[in-house]
């Protein structure tokens, strides 16, 4: 297992990359989940609304004890919730890894065809580059450019505050570096545990034959879904931070 | 710059990816906004306002039902008060109607006694009167009879008319003893 991802075939000049293949299942995944909302959407929840109820209402209301401005990031850190734990647990079924795909130049045992859109660096930079974004956007919207400039830039008790903006600057690219790596530092290891695990043997026999893999895999989707929250608490946090003035 | 371009492709970072990684978001986020978030909400502000619309429902029902039994005791006692005074009124009347009706009784029973006394006195009256009469007529042909043979007709219509007039006067029966 590589850290970057494989290119299964060009469009054109784009590379088409077993995450991004596994990203556009994972929306059609979700897109089918809202249509099945929206198709059996009624006052008396069942099945999937129960679940998607349940979600929603977990991050808004957790979003509203923190921030005043509830209606404005919710919908951002559930989207982030929804999108990474359905692609990390989508990562711990059969097939991921398993199934390869002859792409120009893979050699004989070709590439994953399938392979958890989380353990790619460009979605949880892009998720985490969003996430801070969005949180300077809205800074600047909410606290106005002179109140966001002056959470970097302070006089205050010079030259105390001005080193804690420089600090607080720096934490701004570190957020970036920190909520991308340890999103896909979680999710690339547990690929390659569940991969190393599973193509080992004793004596000739596979492990997966011992059960050995199953613990893995209960770890794995713990982890799946807690670094899921973890991404999502986090961008609420510093959404919430951010908008309210300093 | 080596060192971080051999990062990057370490890594497999490239800038098609990462905007399509973002652009895939943005869609996502937009879908789930307007047909997740949205109708989400708004079932929630529906149920809600109905659950609450059911609870107030209840409370208002389970007040009037208390009302309702307030007032039925209420209306129970007025309901005794009024059927005590009814029977306490109908027991007085029907006492007095009765007292009424038997002073009636007893003054026509009276009534009654007394004409059958008049009646039986007056025909009492009556009758001896007749007997009087009748007693007259019978004494007249026997005194008659036995006159004519003891005595002449001159004597005879003497005594006659002297004895009827001494019965006439009631003094008939004391001559003739």
């Amino acid at each position: 297992m590589t850290l970057a991802p494989s290119i299964l075939f060009h469009i054109g000049s784009f590379p088409v990359t077993n995450t991004l293949f596994t990203t556009v299942v994972v929306d059609v995944i979700i897109i089918a989940l809202v249509i099945a909302f929206n198709k059996t959407l009624s006052l008396y929840p069942k099945g999937v609304q129960n679940i998607l109820e349940m979600v929603y209402e977990y991050f808004y209301s957790a979003t509203k004890e923190v921030s005043s401005k509830v209606d404005i990031i919710y919908p951002w850190v559930t989207t982030f919730f929804i999108f990474i734990v359905i692609s990390n647990v989508l990562g711990q079924f059969p097939g991921f890894e398993t199934i390869r795909f002859h792409a120009a130049g893979s050699g004989e045992e070709g590439v994953p065809l399938f392979r958890t859109a989380t353990s790619d660096l460009n979605v949880t930079l892009a998720f985490a580059v969003i996430s801070i974004f969005m949180c300077h956007l809205y800074s600047v919207k909410y606290t106005g450019v002179k109140g966001y400039i002056g959470r970097f830039l302070n006089f205050k008790m010079f030259p105390i505050f001005l080193f804690v903006g420089l600090l607080e600057f720096i934490g701004e690219f570190t957020k970036v570096i920190s909520l991308s790596c340890r999103l896909f530092g979680n999710l690339f290891a547990g690929e390659s545990v569940m991969g190393t695990i599973s193509s080992m043997s004793i004596w000739g026999i596979p492990l997966p034959f011992f059960c050995v893999p199953i613990p893995f895999m209960m770890l794995e989707l713990m982890v799946a879904v807690i670094q899921a929250i973890v991404f999502a608490m986090l961008t609420m946090a510093f959404m919430s931070i951010m908008v309210e003035k300093h | 710059m080596d060192i971080i371009k051999d990062i990057l492709n370490l890594f497999g970072l490239e800038g098609k990816l990462f905007i399509a990684q973002i652009i895939n978001f943005a869609i996502l986020l937009f879908i789930l906004k307007k047909f997740l978030y949205e109708p989400i909400a708004k079932m929630m502000e529906e149920r809600k306002s109905k659950i609450k619309q059911g609870l107030d429902d209840a409370e208002n029902a389970k007040k009037a039902l208390i009302e309702a039994d307030n007032q039925k005791i209420l209306i129970l006692k007025e309901a005794k008060v009024d059927a005590d005074k009814i029977l306490e009124n109908t027991k007085k009347s029907s006492e007095s109607l009765k007292q009424k009706s038997s002073e009636d009784a007893k003054k026509q029973a009276a009534e009654i006694v007394d004409n059958a006394k008049k009646q039986a006195q007056d025909e009492f009256v009556k009758a001896s009167k007749q007997v009087g009469s009748m007693s007259v007529d019978l004494s007249k042909k026997i005194v008659s009879k036995i006159l004519s043979e003891l005595f002449t007709e001159q004597d005879k219509t003497a005594i006659l008319s002297k004895a009827v007039e001494k019965i006439e006067n009631g003094g008939y029966e004391k001559t003739t003893n």
